[in-house]
This record gives C-alpha cells, structure tokens and sequence, in this order.
C-alpha cells in the first residue's frame, strides 16, 4: 500500500444514489462487517426473544443439579443452585444490553450538548462545564451509588441513574475537546461567513467529525458499564438475584474458575462478542453516514 | 493562550476542589453507618455516643467540616480509622509509591503497545491485520482485570509454579500485576489510537501533503499523528491519574501493598478523614490532568484558542 | 580472682550445656523439646494470610484485629488472659492458676500465676489487668466491645462518663496476683468471659499508650509469641517468647501476610501458605476431586455460627404466624447442605449448634421441617393462596461471598418454587446492612451469629426484645435474663435455656438454615494434638484458632515431610 496510491483512488467512485442506498451500499460492500452486523442482530435477537429461546426461565433451580458440566440437557452445564447456565445466559443478554444501551443513551443526551455548548460558547459556560466535569470525575462514584440505594432503593431503573451520574463525563470531553479544535478550522470560519447558523454548522462540520471517537467511546463504555452494573450489585445496587446479567454472571465465576471455567467463560465470550460487532457496526456505520470518508477509508485497503 | 488563562484555570482548580471536598463531606456524611461496628447488634447509646465523641462526629457537620478545613489548611489531614498509629499523610506517603511505580510501568507498557498497535491498525485499515488486533483488543475490553489476574495465578502459580501467587518487593512479583492490569488500558490506547490516526488521515490535509510529495511517513508523522493528538489527548489523558491511583482488584489478588484498596476500604469502613483525603488527592490529580489536556490541545493544534469567548 | 571471671566460667559452662542440648537436635529457638519426627528448629515456621488488621489486642480493638474469618483467629497471641479454651472447650487457667465466686456470687477472685513475666521482665500483675479493664471501660478510648463486659459492677456507669473508671468492679486484691471482679448479679459464667481478659502492660500503656503492640521497638509481650516485624499492609512476624512461662510452642516463628482471604485457598494451593479456610463451593469442588487434598480437610467447629433468615414480625405480613410457619417449611435444609453447603456445614432446627452446650438440635427437627405441601396449606391459611396477593420481597444478605451467596439465592428459589412468592436477593455491604438490621427496617434477611463465649446466655442473649431482631416475646425475655444469672441450680438453668431456645423456634421467630462448620486445610506436614480427634472426634482446628486464648498452639509443630512442600 502507498499514500500516492490513496490519492488516486480517492477521485473515482461517484454514482449517484440516493443517501440511505449510499450508506447501505458503503456498509454491506465489506462482508465481515456485514457477518457483525448479523452477529450483533442475533445477539440482539437471542436477548429480547430469551423467554421463548431459553430452555427453562431464569430463576427456575434444581438444586440436586448443581453445578453440573455441560450436557445434552444443559448445553452449558448449571450454576451452584442448579439453574441453567445457557437459560441465564439469555435472559442475562436482555438484562445487560437494556442496562448499558439506556446509560449510554442517557450519557450521549447529557454529555455531548453540554461538551458542545462548552467548547462553542466558550467564556463562562465553559468555565461552567470544566468545573462541573472536574466536581463529578473527583466524587467517589462508590458513595454516590451507596446513598443513591439507601435513598431509592434497588430497582433496574435506578441502576441505570447511579450508572449515568458518572457516564457523561467522557462524551461531554470529547465533544468539547473536539468542538474547540474544530470551531476555528477554515471551514467553520467559511460557514459563518457564508452565514450559517449555529445548528447548521453543528450538524454539517462538527457531529461527522466526532462520530469516529464517539462510537469507540460508545463501544468501550458498554463492556465498562456491564460491568459497573455488576460491582453495584455487591451494593445491592445492581441487578438482584434471580434476575442474571452478564457481568454479575462473569464476577460471580471468579470464585469457580478452577473447576467449572464454563461459568465465566460463556458471559465473557458473549460480552467481547457484542462489543465487538458493535465496533465492526460502529466502524461501518461512520464509513458509511459520511460518503467522503468512506471512499477514502475503502482506497486504504 | 496567556498567563491569565493559566491564573484563571487555577483558580477554577481551587474553586473545583473546594467544591468537591464539601460534597464528599455531606455525601459521606449522609450514607447510613459510622466508624463504630454494629455487626452483631446495635451499641448501647453511651458506647456509641463514645465513639462518635472520640472522632468529633457528635458536632453539628459544618464545624465538623470548618475543622477539617481549618486543621487541612495547617497540613493536618488527620488520623485514618484504619490504622491509627500513623497520620493520612504518612499513610499516603507509604503506599501511593507503591501504586505510582506499578502504574508508571503499566502506563508505559499500555501507551507504547497500544499506541504502536493503534497506529498500525489505522495504516492497515479494514485489512486481515486490522481485524485481528480489533478482536484482541476487544477482549482485552472485555475480560475484566480480576478474571485475567484470576487465569494468571491459576497458570503460573499453580499449574506452572513458576511465580509466586503475590506480594512485593520482588522484580518477579511485578510481571503478573502488570499484565493484568495492563490489558485493558492497553486495549483502550489502541482503540482510541486507531479511530484518531482514521479520522485524521481522512483530512485535507494529507491529501495536499502528499500531493507536495511529502514521503508518507513524513505524512503520518508530522500531519495525522498531530491532528489524532486532540482526541487521543482527551480520552487517554484521564487513563494516567486514574492508573496512578490504583485497582483494589489487582493490589487485592496480588497482596501490593499500594494505595488502590484504600479508596474502597476508607468507604466501607466509614474512614471519615481517608475518604476525605483520596477524594481530595484525585480531584487535585484530576484537575491538572484537564488543565493539562487543555493546555496541550493548543500546543498540538495553534488553532484552538481557551478561553476565548464564542460568537 | 574477680567475680567477673567467675560469671565468666560459668557462662562457658551454660553455653556448653546448651550446645549439648543443640547436638541433640530435638529443641527449638525457646528450648521446647521437638517431637522425633519434627523437623529442624529452622523449619518450625507455619506462613498464614490474614485481613488487614489495625491491632493485635483484643482491648484496643475487637474487630480490627488479624483473623481469619470464621473464627481461625491470629490475634492476642502476645498476651495471656485469666483462661483459655482447651480443644474441647474447657476452661482451662492460664493466668489464673485457680478462681472461686463469694457466696452470693457477686465477687471472684482469680489467684494469677506468680511465675509469669512480661517479656521486658516485669512480672505479670493483677494491677496489669486492672489497667487493662479500666482502658476497656474509659468512654475516651470509646472501645468497641464495650458493652460486652456490663455485668461488671460500676461498668455501665464508667462508660457513660457518670463514674471514674477506677471505680469500677476490676480490683487488686490482697496482693500483687489476687484479683477480684465483682458484678452487678450473679454471673455463673463469667470465667468463661474471662477468655476476653488478654491483658495489656499498665507500664506500657502509661508510657507509650494502647497501640505499643504495633511497633517492635515498643511491642512487650506475656504470651508465647512477641512481634518481630510488622510492615503495615504486607506482613507480621512473630517469633517465640524466651521469656514466656506457660507452655511453650513448637513453632518458633508465624509469618502472616495480609491478603484478601479470597486468594487464600490459591496461595495454598501454590504452597505458600500452611493453613487455609473460607472455601467457595468451587474449592470444595477441588479439594473433592483430589485426595491428596481431600485428606489435608479437616472440618471444625468455627465459633458455632449459626445462619438463619430472620424476618420483621412485627409488620405485615409476617407478623402472621402462619406466615412465618408457611416460610420455615419451604426451605429445603438438607438439599442445601447435601448440594450447596457440603462438608462447611449442617442443617440447623434450632439456634445452637450441636456441641454448643444446650444445644438440642435433635429435638427440635420436626418443628420447622421441610414440607413444601404444609407450607402451601399454611399460606393459603394465612390469605395467600399460591403467593396470590402476597407483596415481592427482598431477601438481603450481609456481604456474602460465593457460599453465602448460593445458600440465599437457593433460598429464594425454594421460597418462590413452594410458596409462589417473588423474591428479589440482595447481597448489601455490611454497614448499610447493620443499619437497617439494627433500626428494625429488614423485612426478610439471611445473617450469621456465632458465640462470644461458651454458654447458652450469650448466643440466645441476641434474641432478647430491644436487640437487632425484630421479634419481641417477653415470656422469652425472662426466660434468658432468669436463667443467665442463676447460680446453683445448673439442670434447672439449663432447662429454662431450653425452654427459651423452643419458643424461639415455635413462634418462628426465625429460620435455623445451617450450623457452619468451616473447613480447615492444612498442610500434611502439621502435626500435634491439636490436629488429633477431640472428644467428640472431630480433628481441625477449633475456635479460636491460632490465638492466645486457646492452648491449641501450644501442640502444633512441623514434622519431616516438609521437605518435600517448601522449597
């Protein structure tokens, strides 16, 4: 591969299309981006339908078959009070991905226009926001949870709340830091000039611009918060017992690694799957919303 | 970017930790329990009026904390609950070293890999070779620190018997702690590095360097690697205080005897004066660790002007 | 000649005779002969984790001390209380060579043995103790065991700063070595709490204060052991006390890391540690598949711990008894035991663990048995046919670890499985869990209690109205208070315990779920009568472990085969 190369490449790919055929044609032309996105589907799939997929419910105990390898009855073998690993695994899937998904959600809404309007307005909001970023990373997230559950107890609601109060910080760095570097390049100057206003200038030169490092901020944050999840739940904070999540299923094998690895093996190879087809998708994703990039992206081959 | 900035921004660090330090004062206050234990059942009211007498905490919260304050201002942070044969301070001076020379090898080994990784990843882009070092290094995302310590002792100390389960003091004792508590900042690094180095190489600018004929590696040098610095900066910038400060997870499975546990056990056991000082000790780090950020971005990039106020 | 010379000659002789005695072979660094098979003085090491501890003394702090949960205690081996526990829990003098009560069983006297020194050369003395209690007492020391000696006359009071705690009823005697602790009522056993008596030096707490144990250069010490090294963090040594009077130990030096006891089985398992406890189900699973380690398991007692789920019987809906009587049938104790909790524990009927005095376990089997079909009559009594219309509960466990864990989560199952009920499990951290506890605000709770010390009195006594439990039977309460304090009649005592214990049980103030009976590894090489059958054939380690106030240590030693492990 050459740089020169690149260079040529970059000018010849210009068929007209719509922009949605554009995007899907820039995505599905890779194969293995398209094996995880139906990797992801399926994972997705498997969670939401776990209630018909699952062989039994999640809660449903046999102690008699406790801890038992794996077998034709149960494909990843039972948990020490004889539920089954593969049943939990699935319904563990819903619990995790509603958990990480809603704090990441709520993380972009809080982060990203705060960290925009911080870098854009500049002067006091900054200052503002820098010291607001600065207050809530130095809070020990640990005694916010503890009194957030002595306060409003436990529920999968509020997991999500004592998850997010930490979660925004980093979008709302990066959007910032991203906004500053960005707002006095020649073509945001170019864009006032010609007199865009401020939404516009967001949504044309900032956000494609950003989109890169946020969707790795997204896929990183998602494992971080399956297993935040799972630490909160030592707090009673997280997800209660029967209900199963994937992190509190691999935290909950530390102690069983030597004999049954099963138990933390399965939770851990379902969490890097979903991560990492939601990289692959996210990889995608960006080529494809941003046509420009992803004829150059495809010349780097 | 001028002095002033540099005057307000510490100002602004004051303001922050002032800040943090009464809201860590009334949150510590507020969640239930004491310094007293009440494991096996409640303590008769005289006893427990003792403890709370002994520690100061029968005062009314605001002088409890113009004391703290005031007797902080004079360099006393006081004696931790844990271990009261020692004040905060030389507490923190005995085991934050331990925590700063594993993190200083963990930061380096994490940045030099992950960076060259992320790099390489990024000039390879979408190749067989981009793809494996995505997938290894979403497990090293994935798995998390205390399954990998886990696996390691079970391997080497265990089956193998090569290494002993922990401890420190040895050079040897160090090669397990640092791999498992190097894979995820390593995989983070990586990750950031490599989206950082494809967005930048997608500007303009490489275009027009390379039409000057610049030599690529003139190119990824001197053009994308400084345009991935902004966001590599914001993102990896807070790795550094944040593994400067330690895992309980990994000082707990290897017996280092550092700084990382102190911030969970001075909660657990309510070490009013302990919780105090590590949240102040971060919120300090962390504030320099933006300021610094900041002052970097204009350094990597003259464009960005702090400070200045927006249209 | 000079006398100098004289001392001299006659050093040249001791240190010949001594060297004889070193061809030998067969004594160690204090001089207690060494078993045939034991090996060299050298190697008479025995290498433990621990918790991070703040002291070593039981006067400073209970609860910050180094221990190994479950009773396997490391602490107040630098001390020699009144008495201690032999390995079948009999009393046995230590300091006190011999006590007797006054007639009115308001006053003992305990008669301390002259020939113990502290190992600066002071002698051990009544006034050692007296400084010791007063410490205890003194509301700016503000202990956090304080409540535990109230019995004593004037201790109350000295707590609550209404009183000078040299008042209280902690006295010398006629002499040096007499003294006297009077009590507010009879107290039949307080010998036994007398356990509790590890003293600390009067000189060393007047010149360097309660902590002088934490440091080696100020540590003194009237046990068998004094403090070598303590590195904050990382590790204790303690190396054998020359000058100790009673029963010296074989093991010449204990090493204790400070560690998460969750790596503990691991550091075993690597050889780096002598002795382990606190197994998860998984490391019962292990040691089952191996024999080598299956025959290094030896099961105990730990300090007669008791799990039990406890409920808030006096709100809705189980301030029902039916309700209650539903919940103690549907839980299967010994599916739990035979697939969960294995050999670290037995199904519990009652409050005290077989082997605890009282203890009638047996008897009261068929109380709370297991019969899910009883249990759904009882519920659907009660107004809740199948769990209809019964509210969700949440079933809070104190920082349970693997073990715990399992037993609350089967719990939940079982209640959900036989009753119909959703039950949410949630394991909290201690303090906030105490918190609740302790203010009456947990509906449904798995916890554990073991003994302070060997009598009826003090386990039932947490069971009393106005303690954490909230479960108020006056008939109860008379019944403990009556019997704890009555002298002279000791079958009639024991019966009102009894009494007591099925009340407790009948009213279903609680679900008994398991006695723990904690397993012990340790290493082949270990040997001595501490690890032989006691009188009812048990062969581990008892309770209170590696500790002053036991005479187990006493016995151990390291034999030959240790070659073959250390390296």
């Amino acid at each position: 591969m050459s740089l020169q190369g690149v260079a040529a490449v970059r000018v010849i790919r210009t068929v007209p299309r719509s922009p949605w055929a554009t995007a899907w044609w820039q995505y599905a032309r890779n194969p293995l981006r398209l094996l995880a996105a139906s990797v992801a589907l399926l994972i997705v799939g498997a969670s939401i339908l776990a209630p018909l997929l699952a062989p039994t419910r999640y809660d449903v105990a046999n102690i008699e078959e406790s801890l038992q390898s794996p077998s034709s009855r149960h494909w990843l073998g039972t948990d020490a009070i004889g539920r089954d690993v593969l049943s939990r695994l699935l319904y563990g899937g819903r619990t995790s991905l509603e958990v990480s998904l809603a704090v990441v959600a709520l993380a972009l809404v809080i982060g990203v226009p705060l960290g925009m309007a911080a870098g854009f307005g500049g002067g006091w909001l900054d200052y503002a926001v820098v010291r607001l970023v600065e207050v809530s990373t130095a809070l020990p997230a640990l005694l916010l949870a503890m009194l957030l559950i002595s306060v409003l107890g436990s529920g999968i609601g509020n997991t999500i709340l004592a998850l997010a109060v930490v979660a925004w910080i980093e979008p709302c760095r990066l959007m910032r830091a991203q906004t500053l570097a960005l707002r006095n390049r020649e073509f945001v100057e170019a864009a006032w000039a010609l007199g865009a206003s401020t939404g516009q200038i967001i949504r044309r030169h900032i956000l494609p611009n950003t989109v890169g490092p946020l969707i790795v901020v997204v896929t990183l944050t998602i494992p971080r918060m399956i297993f935040a999840e799972a630490s909160l739940s030592f707090l009673g904070l997280g997800i209660n017992d029967p209900l199963p999540s994937w992190g509190k299923m691999v935290s909950e094998s530390v102690s069983y690694m030597q004999v049954y690895p099963v138990l933390g093996i399965a939770p851990t190879i379902m969490i890097a799957l979903m991560v990492l087809t939601l990289t692959l998708v996210g990889d995608g994703l960006r080529d494809a919303l941003d046509p420009s990039r992803g004829q150059r992206g495809g010349g780097w081959r | 970017m001028t002095s002033r900035y540099l005057v307000g921004r510490l100002a602004g660090l004051v303001v922050a930790v002032v800040t943090v330090s009464i809201l860590a004062f009334l949150l510590m206050h507020a969640v239930p329990g004491g310094p007293f234990d009440e494991t096996r059942s409640p303590l008769p009211p005289a006893a427990k009026a003792n403890i709370l007498r002994k520690y100061g905490l029968d005062q009314p919260l605001w002088v409890q904390y113009a004391r703290y304050v005031w007797h902080a201002l004079h360099g006393d942070f006081g004696i931790p609950y844990q271990s009261p044969t020692e004040t905060v301070l030389a507490l923190i001076a005995r085991v934050w070293p331990v925590t700063l020379v594993l993190g200083a090898i963990v930061v380096s080994l994490s940045f030099t890999l992950g960076l060259t990784l992320g790099i390489l990843g990024a000039l390879r882009h979408s190749t067989w070779l981009d793809t494996l070092l995505t997938s290894l290094a979403t497990l090293g995302m994935t798995v998390p620190n205390f399954v990998i310590a886990i696996w390691l002792i079970y391997i080497f100390s265990i089956r193998l018997r090569w290494l002993p389960t922990g401890g420190w003091g040895e050079a040897r004792l160090l090669i397990m702690p640092a791999i498992a508590y190097s894979l995820q900042p390593l995989a983070v690094v990586a990750r950031y590095t490599r989206v950082a180095v494809l967005e930048a190489l997608a500007g303009d600018y490489v275009r027009t360097a390379l039409a000057k004929g610049l030599h690529p590696a003139q190119v990824v040098v001197r053009h994308v690697l400084r345009n991935a610095l902004i966001p590599i900066v914001t993102l990896l910038g807070p790795m550094i205080p944040d593994l400067f400060t330690g895992s309980i997870f990994i000082e707990f499975t290897f017996r280092i005897p550092g700084l990382g546990k102190f911030f969970v056990t001075s909660i657990f056991q309510r070490d009013y004066p302990l919780i105090m000082a590590t949240v102040l000790l971060v919120a300090v780090l962390w504030s320099l660790t933006y300021l610094a950020s900041d002052v970097l971005y204009v350094l990597i990039d003259p464009r960005v002007r702090l400070g200045a106020r927006g249209r | 000649m000079s006398g100098s010379r004289y001392i001299a000659a006659a050093v040249v002789v001791l240190l010949g005779l001594w060297g004889v005695g070193a061809l030998s072979a067969t004594t160690n660094a204090v001089g207690k002969p060494l078993p045939a098979d034991a090996a060299p003085p050298a190697q008479q090491v025995i290498t433990g984790l621990t918790q991070p501890a703040t002291t070593l003394d039981f006067f400073v702090s209970v609860y910050k001390r180094p221990q190994n949960v479950d009773g396997n205690s490391w602490s107040d081996v630098l001390s020699t209380p009144l008495v201690r526990l032999d390995k079948d829990f009999n009393l046995v003098p230590a300091a006190a060579k011999s006590w007797e009560a006054s007639k009115d069983g308001l006053t003992w006297t305990f008669h301390l043995d002259r020939s113990l020194t502290w190992s600066d050369g002071t002698p051990l003395t009544a006034d050692d103790f007296v400084a010791t209690f007063r410490l205890g007492a003194d509301p700016k020391q503000a202990w956090d065991f304080a409540w535990f000696f109230s019995v004593i006359k004037g201790w109350d009071d000295a707590v609550k700063g209404t009183i000078p705690v040299g008042q209280i009823g902690v006295r010398r005697g006629a002499d040096p070595y007499t003294l006297v602790v009077t009590t507010t009522m009879p107290a039949p056993y307080l010998p036994g709490m007398m356990l509790y008596s590890p003293p600390l030096q009067a000189k060393a707490l007047a010149g360097v204060g309660p902590f002088y144990n934490t440091d080696p250069a100020t540590s003194v010490s009237s046990g068998p052991y004094l403090l070598q090294e303590w590195t904050k963090d990382q590790r204790m040594v303690l190396v054998a006390n020359p000058k100790y009077g009673g029963v010296k130990p074989s093991i010449q030096q204990v090493v204790l890391k400070f560690a998460d006891l969750k790596t503990e089985f691991q550091a075993y398992q690597a050889n780096e540690v002598d002795v382990a406890a606190n197994f998860s189900p998984a490391d019962l699973q292990v040691i089952e598949n191996d024999p080598a380690l299956r025959a290094q398991y030896h099961q105990g007692f730990g300090d007669f711990r008791t799990y039990y789920v406890g409920f808030d019987t006096l709100h809705q809906p189980f301030d029902n008894l039916k309700v209650r009587q539903a919940f103690s049938h549907a839980i299967d104790r010994a599916g739990l035991i035979k697939n969960v909790i294995k050999q670290q524990g037995i199904a519990a009927y009652g409050f005290l663990m077989p082997g605890f005095p009282g203890s009638q376990n047996a008897s009261l089997q068929s109380v709370q048995m297991y019969n899910p079909a009883l249990a759904k009559t009882l519920l659907t009594e009660a107004g809740y046919p199948d769990g209809k219309g019964f509210p969700k509960l949440e079933l809070w466990l104190r920082s349970e670890r693997a073990l715990g864990q399992a037993v609350g989560n089967a719990i939940g199952a079982m209640l959900k499985q036989n009753l119909g009920i959703e039950v949410e499990v949630s394991n909290r951290e201690t303090k906030l869990f105490m918190d609740e506890l302790n203010g009456h605000r947990l509906q449904l709770y798995m916890v554990s209690y073991g003994m302070d010390f060997l009598d009826p009195a003090n386990m039932l006594g947490i069971w009393l109205s106005g303690g954490r439990h909230a479960w108020v039977n006056l008939r109860f309460d008379t019944l403990v208070k009556t019997a704890s304090s009555m002298v002279g009649d000791p079958v009639r005592r024991m019966a009102m315990f009894h009494d007591a214990e099925t009340l407790l049980v009948t009213d279903v103030g609680f679900i008994p779920i398991y006695f723990v009976t904690p397993g012990f590894m340790w290493k082949p090489y270990l040997k001595g009568d501490a690890l032989r059958a006691d009188k009812i054939g048990v062969t581990a380690w008892h309770w209170p472990g590696w500790d002053g106030l036991s005479t187990l240590h006493q016995s151990v030693y390291v034999n030959q085969d240790v070659s073959k492990y250390r390296r």
